[in-house]
């Protein structure tokens, strides 16, 4: 049995011998190079766009503007609230942010593409630019949108305002979060060929491979056996590279032009800082109202996100909206709840999704407001938390949003995490004691600040039905062939941008039909191999794709068991597999193996029973219809560099519910590199446009990620309480981003009792924060 | 402009025009496409190469610049035997990678920490490794690898 184990990750010999092979490593013959022309201001009408000085350079072969693709994307929901806008392939008669393409150079090699992108002459006439959500109106960025707002939707239960009214106390606070990205360390790469004029095979970094075909065959007006669309390694992608772009139609359409011809576009990081998908640009105003007793009683939010100049296709403007409204309360009990939830569009890049999607931003302004309510009531920040978590006794809960929360194991993993807190020797109380003996004697200020979560994680058809879009996404399928040799072959429509599928899929594959994980390959991210899959978003993959790979072996473990009875002479019931051994219950010798079996199945007919169909394959779709609520909790412990402003991380504990766990190296790897995305969010990262639309922080000069030297040792501790699903896992890709913006800015407060409203937390802002309180530099 | 280095060993010749880098000369012109490129303007290391056993970011030099030097890039860690450098076995136990993007420019960062510091503390290896970005790990693990790669070494040493 390989589940549950770690084991050498199949794909780190190829990745770690430099032998990986991403979208950009590709060299096909004749091969083209694309630029784009970009623009250069936030909000205009498009005079002229005049390419021919373009055109004239040597080696420049074609230059496409909006005008040459009539191809716009158009990201559809059915909600009440929603307006549809389009998104055109390259721009056409007007620009809406700066970095969007107006123009595409196809030329010899990149350096000559890039030349070629810089001489086209554009004329803008300039509009009015809005860079900020809350800002007044003058140019609207969508004519259809006369007030920029494309959704609009109130989340609503109880009795708000009574339940307001009857509160012992009513804390508000007015919270805005910070315009982050995903930015993986690869940026965006497409290379599209056409065989002909009706045949397309496009290379692309995404997520969602059967997603870009299902759209690229609308758009083109193409069967979907027409194209194939193949997603090989992918360095990283967060949920940024989960968006069918403009530039990777306007690559299509103009490859299309030149069959024979493959078109190759690689992204470089100005672009991607520029034009791929922001997120968490938001504004929070939250009333909460507490009982004597530190009961949550009522929230009422009132939330803004600024979601960029497009709607994110296939995902629309609500992706984060709607999730900050849905998902806001969290783990916490509550009726009583109104959330108004609106998204602006502004002349920025289109926000999208990034792992966690809007949680990292509620996730603060929740624990913000019970930070605020425990200090009104003079009780403890972990004292309000437990007095309001939902339990496992309250399971099935119905949150406000009417989700349903299956997990209810909040506690469980809060408590852990404080037990697990420790820094040179000292616990959770001697941490405390610590805290006030420098309060009495002097030295850095230390605080302890929390955050509890829940992750909706495996969403299937009923969880997913929330932003009715024209699909849902709750299925994955999963074929296993066995080889006549007796390998097994495992095709899976997941994706992998570092998640580590191959290896746990094999595991899987593996550990249920009784073969060595050797035996399995694993092959993901082609369209022309897999049935289908939704690709990787909504850490879904373990669960449903995990759900689909099971199920299907073990429906060929059944066929191939049933075949060794007829030929062994055997009850198919005593039957097992063991390391490709078949073996019958009660002899510890095996009677034959799965390779012998396989070799009946595809190559010997003559020895098939009656009957039997050839080959041993199985194809299974998995939906878990409902998803599985993942419990995380977070405490860190930081000191204050009085004199500077600087936090210093002393302890950052992370206790998550995994269910069952799959792989533990890789699933410690998936919270890992989450809390140090949550941390970049919160103490770093920052997308910053000035009034007329510039983006200010557009290099990684400017872009501060964290580094080696920023990121804390963690503590992690687990829970494995099985989901409700034929594995028993719950996803673990995003809940690590969503502690700590709120564990951070609640430790501050805790640390020198200054409340946190904006992020990044950054030096300058605790600095100032203390001198206003007359306390920084002492 | 003909430009004559040696790689990983072995004398390579190639004809590029000034500007290209020397990133780009390996990837497109010697199809050694191990060594990634990340943010072209310097900052992420991963497309850090070692040049005369300095690291280098790749993108930053010009192909012209490596003129007669010689180059060191992922490809050419492995052992001829086909066992892993003990950094590469390193970066695989610990889980030091993820999407494996970051990872050769990491790795060959670390190859120029351990020849420089063949015992580093951890505060080291985080100090050094900060040169390089990594989306995926959070960072922890790929000191755990290095650590691991300088004992291993540590302990070859002294079966010598
Ligand atoms: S690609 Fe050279 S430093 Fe980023
Ligand atoms: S492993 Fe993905 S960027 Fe480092």
């Amino acid at each position: 049995m390989t589940i549950g184990q770690t084991v050498t990750r199949k794909e780190d010999h190829r990745l770690l011998t430099g032998r990986g092979r991403f979208v950009s490593d590709l060299q096909l013959s004749p091969m083209r190079h694309v630029a784009f022309t970009r623009s250069i201001v936030a909000h205009a009408h498009l005079a002229t766009v005049d390419t021919s000085e373009a055109l004239a350079l040597p080696g420049v072969r074609a230059v496409f503007t909006g005008a040459d693709i009539p191809l716009a994307l158009r990201a559809q929901s059915a909600l009440p609230g929603y307006v549809e806008t389009d998104q055109p392939a390259l721009a056409v008669g007007k620009v809406r942010f700066v970095g969007e393409a107006l123009a595409a150079v196809i030329a010899d090699n990149r350096y000559l593409a890039e030349d070629g992108a810089e001489l086209v002459d554009v004329d803008y006439s300039p509009l009015q630019p809005l860079v900020d959500a809350t800002g007044v109106v003058i140019d609207p960025v969508h004519d259809d949108a006369p007030d920029n707002i494309l959704i609009r939707r109130i989340f609503e239960n109880g009795d708000v305002d009574t339940a307001l009214e009857q509160s012992a106390v009513v804390v508000r606070r007015d919270l805005t979060t910070n315009r982050h990205a995903g930015n993986p360390m690869e940026c965006r790469a497409t290379v599209a060929l056409w065989e002909d004029h009706r045949n397309l095979t496009v290379w692309s970094g995404t997520q969602v491979p059967h997603l870009v075909r299902n759209m690229l065959a609308e758009q083109l007006d193409l069967p979907e056996g027409n194209i194939r669309v193949i997603a090989p390694d992918v360095g990283g992608g967060f949920g940024v590279k989960a968006v069918l772009y403009p530039e990777d139609l306007a690559i299509c359409a103009m490859a299309r032009t030149m069959p024979g011809t493959a078109l190759k576009w690689v992204e470089d990081r100005v672009e991607h800082l520029h034009a791929a998908s922001h997120a968490r640009d938001h504004r929070y105003e939250v009333e909460a109202g507490f009982a004597d007793d530190g009961e949550l009683l009522a929230l009422r939010v009132d939330a803004t996100c600024n979601v960029g100049a497009y709607s994110v296709y296939p995902w629309t403007v609500g992706i984060e909206p709607l999730m900050a409204g849905g998902l806001f309360t969290g783990p916490y009990r509550l009726e009583h709840y109104r959330c108004l939830v609106r998204g602006v569009t502004t002349n920025t890049s289109p926000s999208g999704p990034y792992r966690g999607v809007a949680r990292p931003a509620t996730v603060f302004a929740m624990e913000a407001v019970l930070d605020s309510g425990a200090r009104a009531l003079g009780i403890s920040g972990a004292d309000i938390r437990r007095r309001n978590l939902i339990a496992p006794d309250d399971i099935p809960y119905r949150m406000p949003t009417r989700l349903v929360d299956d997990s209810g194991h909040y506690l469980e993993c809060f408590e852990k995490a404080l037990d697990l807190v420790e820094h040179n020797g000292l616990d959770y109380d001697g941490l405390r004691a610590e805290q006030q003996k420098r309060v009495a004697h002097g030295g850095n200020p230390i605080g302890i600040g929390f955050a509890v979560y829940n992750e909706l994680t495996g969403l299937g058809r009923a969880a997913s039905a929330g932003p009715r879009m024209p699909f849902r996404t709750g299925h994955e399928a999963c074929t296993v062939r066995i080889n006549p040799e007796g390998s097994v072959t495992v095709l899976s429509g997941v994706t992998s941008q570092g998640q580590g599928l191959e290896t746990t899929l094999a595991q899987v594959v593996a550990g249920t039909i009784g073969v060595g994980f050797d035996d399995v390959q694993v092959r993901y991210g082609d369209t022309n191999e897999s049935l289908w899959g939704f690709g990787a978003f909504s850490s879904r993959q373990a669960v449903i794709a995990g759900g689909a790979a099971l199920q299907s072996a073990e429906a060929v473990l059944e066929k191939a068991l049933a075949l060794a009875a007829e030929l062994y002479e055997a009850n198919a019931d005593d039957l097992t597999l063991t390391n490709g051994n078949i073996m019958v219950a009660g002899s510890p010798q095996p009677i034959g193996t799965l390779a012998d079996v396989a070799r009946v199945a595809y190559l010997e007919s003559n020895r098939l029973p009656a009957g039997f169909e050839p080959g041993l394959e199985s194809t299974r779709f998995y939906d878990p219809v409902m998803g599985a609520f993942a419990a995380g909790a977070q405490v860190v412990v930081i000191e204050i560099e009085r004199s500077t402003g600087e936090l210093k991380i002393l302890d950052l504990v992370c206790v998550e519910d995994s269910g069952r766990i799959l792989n533990p190296q890789i699933v410690e790897g998936q919270v890992a590199g989450s809390l140090a995305q949550g941390i970049g969010g919160a103490l770093y990262e920052h997308l910053v446009y000035d009034d007329d639309g510039n983006l200010k922080t557009g290099t990684l000069l400017d872009y501060l990620m964290p580094t080696s030297a920023e990121t804390p040792e963690f503590t992690l501790g687990h829970l494995t309480h099985h989901a409700d699903n034929p594995l028993g896992v719950r996803g673990v890709g995003e809940g690590g981003t969503l502690g700590p913006a709120a564990t951070l800015a609640g430790a501050v407060a805790d640390a020198v009792g200054l409340e946190i409203d904006e992020l990044p937390i950054t030096p300058a802002r605790i600095w100032d924060g203390l001198a206003q309180q007359g306390g920084a530099g002492t | 402009m003909r430009v004559e280095f040696t790689v990983n060993g072995s004398a390579e010749s190639v004809e590029v025009e000034p500007r290209v880098t020397l990133a780009d000369a390996l990837r497109e012109e010697l199809g050694l496409t191990g060594t990634h490129l990340g943010c072209e303007h310097g900052v992420c290391g991963a497309c850090t190469v070692l040049v005369d056993e300095q690291p280098v970011r790749s993108c930053l030099m010009l192909a012209v610049q490596a003129r007669n030097a010689s180059l060191q890039t992922i490809e050419g860690l492995e052992r001829e035997n086909g066992s892993l450098h003990p950094l590469q076995q390193a970066f695989s136990d610990c889980h030091g990678l993820q999407c494996g993007f970051c990872t050769p420019g990491m790795v060959m960062t670390a190859v120029h920490l351990l020849a420089t510091n063949p015992d580093p503390t951890r505060d080291e290896i985080r100090a050094e490794m900060s040169a390089n970005i990594c989306r995926c790990t959070g960072y922890n693990s790929i000191v755990d690898s290095v650590e691991q790669a300088a004992t291993a070494r540590g302990a070859l040493a002294r079966d010598d």
